[in-house]
């Protein structure tokens, strides 16, 4: 039992982890705080569903079309609708209180449209249900597969962020975004390249999730508070940090889940989250 | 090379920088003194376009106007700033720092070539490279702060107050390696308090008072000047 729930958590926390990869890149150099940010995981869940039920094709086919759909679509929420709230924002504080208005709304709206469009009920499709056996537990093929595309996308991005010139660029202004101008960097066209590459990676997120487990159209909100639960647990804009706090909660979701019930799984997620802000607020592993 | 015109700075209803022109000759190197609060900052600020100037003001570099080009083009462009406070990205490592520095296209060309010439230059940023520069003394942060801005290949240093909080040995090895740097051709305009290490290096200079020029003259011209000491003192 506890092996496999062990992997179950693993699953779940690569998940978790790529989510919270996508809403720090946001936070941390868009500054942009983006409370609808679990309904464009919710888009891509439902994106991939749509592909796998009415177009026939492979989930995974789906997934690789969605990093570029999340990215087109942030990219153009960030230049349509943000951009203006960042230009005209005097400081930090204003653009971060316009910015969780604007996202507010913005859930309620995306959320009321997958309502209407495909109502409240569980969502979902089949796909890999056959277990496979792994260190003798048996676990649905697609889960696997689900986390091995979780953290092969967390482990690209992070490469990308140590040794590309656009993940160092990224870095910098993540860390002291008043020297960016020094370096040539252009804040506003990273801003909205950072917004979006969270979008694309929330749109995987929402694909890979699709693959093991049903959804509804509401699920976002809790999403976006587990990858920002997460994030802070990390520390703000730290990569690493997003992705090994996105592990534990998994683990703990599936130990909690597994030993005491599963109806508590929010409850520690929140637990661990407080203890956390009292204990370490500027995240577990910050310097 | 470069020309600065009628240069004034505000912030609200003071005036920081009144009126005040400038210019770098091709492989000079001016200095502007003068004392706390003088407005030497701010003017360095304002011609670097990292402040806004109000709108009479002219500047120019090898004849391009400047005026229009917002801060992240003006090391594109050829100027590269060294602020107060150094700017260095302290969470980053040594190398992530110069990588940074040779973000404008003017520099992609031979960048590997210039990294080697810059680690020659600065050897302790060489052993060091995989260190994060937060963890770095004052004097070598003021080091990868000036190796960045080499990076950009630029035509024109900006330098404010590279001396400020470093002890006198690290500062005469500080200036040691500005006037290597200067011997290279490289065009270089200093804020400076410190003024008989920044007079040694300098061609030219300007006394800076209450946001107004209130001397020029050659480096030679002002160290001799009663002037000069009573500026930097503020009397």
């Amino acid at each position: 039992m506890l092996s496999s729930t062990l992997i179950v958590g693993l699953v779940l926390g690569g998940t978790y982890a790529l989510l919270a990869l996508g809403l720090t890149i946001q936070y941390g150099v868009a500054r942009i705080m983006n409370l609808a940010y679990g309904e464009l995981v919710i888009a891509g869940a439902f994106f991939t569903m749509l592909m796998v039920t009415q177009a026939g094709l492979n989930p995974l086919v789906a997934l690789i079309l969605a990093l570029p759909l999340g990215y087109g679509f942030s990219w153009l929420l960030y230049t349509v609708v943000l951009h203006p709230l960042a230009r005209r924002s005097k400081s930090q504080g204003q653009l971060e209180v316009d910015s969780i208005l604007v996202t507010f709304g913005l859930l309620f709206l995306m959320q009321g449209l997958y309502q209407v469009n495909f109502g409240g009920n569980f969502q979902g499709y089949q796909w890999l249900q056959n277990p496979v056996n792994i260190l003798g537990t048996k676990i649905a093929g697609g889960r696997v597969i689900g986390l091995v595309f979780a953290v092969l996308i967390g482990a690209l991005l992070y490469l990308a962020m140590i040794k590309t010139r656009w993940g160092v660029n990224m870095r910098a202004v993540a860390s002291r975004p008043q020297f960016a101008a020094l370096v040539g960097i252009d804040m506003r066209k990273e801003a909205r390249m950072a917004f979006a590459t969270g979008g694309a990676l929330a749109a995987a997120g929402g694909a890979i999730l699709s693959m093991y487990q049903t959804f509804t159209a509401v699920d976002g909100t809790f999403l976006t508070m587990k990858a920002l639960v997460i994030v802070i647990m990390g520390g703000v804009g730290n990569l690493i940090g997003a992705l090994l706090s996105g592990i534990i909660i998994g683990l703990v979701e599936a130990g909690v889940s597994v030993a005491i019930d599963p109806g508590l799984t929010l409850a520690a997620t929140y637990a661990i989250f407080l203890v956390v802000l009292l204990w370490r607020p500027r995240g577990l592993f910050s310097t | 090379m470069f020309d600065a015109r009628n240069i004034s700075l505000r912030y609200g209803k003071h005036l920081a920088v009144d009126d005040v022109s400038i210019s770098v000759g091709e492989g000079e190197c001016v200095v502007i003194l003068g004392a706390n609060g003088a407005g030497k900052s701010s003017l360095l600020r304002g011609i670097s376009r990292m402040a806004p100037i109000d709108p009479a003001g002219r500047i120019t570099l090898r004849g391009a106007d400047l005026g229009a080009v917002p801060a992240h083009r003006i090391v594109e462009e050829g100027i590269a700033l060294v602020p107060e406070g150094r700017g260095v990205f302290t969470e980053m490592t040594v190398e992530d720092n110069l990588w940074l520095g040779s973000n404008p296209k003017r520099a992609r060309a031979d960048n590997e070539t210039r990294r080697g010439e810059i680690l020659a230059l600065f050897p302790r940023l060489a052993e060091r490279r995989k260190q994060r520069v937060g963890t770095m003394s004052g004097g070598e942060q003021q080091m990868v702060a000036i190796a960045r801005a080499l990076m950009s290949n630029p035509d024109l240093l900006f330098l404010d107050e590279p001396s400020l909080g470093l002890a006198p040995i690290v500062v005469k090895e500080l200036f040691a390696t500005l006037t290597r740097i200067k011997e290279s051709g490289v065009s270089m305009l200093l804020v400076e308090q410190n003024v008989t290490s920044s007079l040694a290096l300098a061609d030219r200079g300007y006394v800076l008072e209450a946001g107004r020029i209130t001397s020029e003259g050659t480096a030679r011209e002002l160290s001799s000047s009663s002037v000069v000491m009573e500026a930097f003192l503020g009397h």
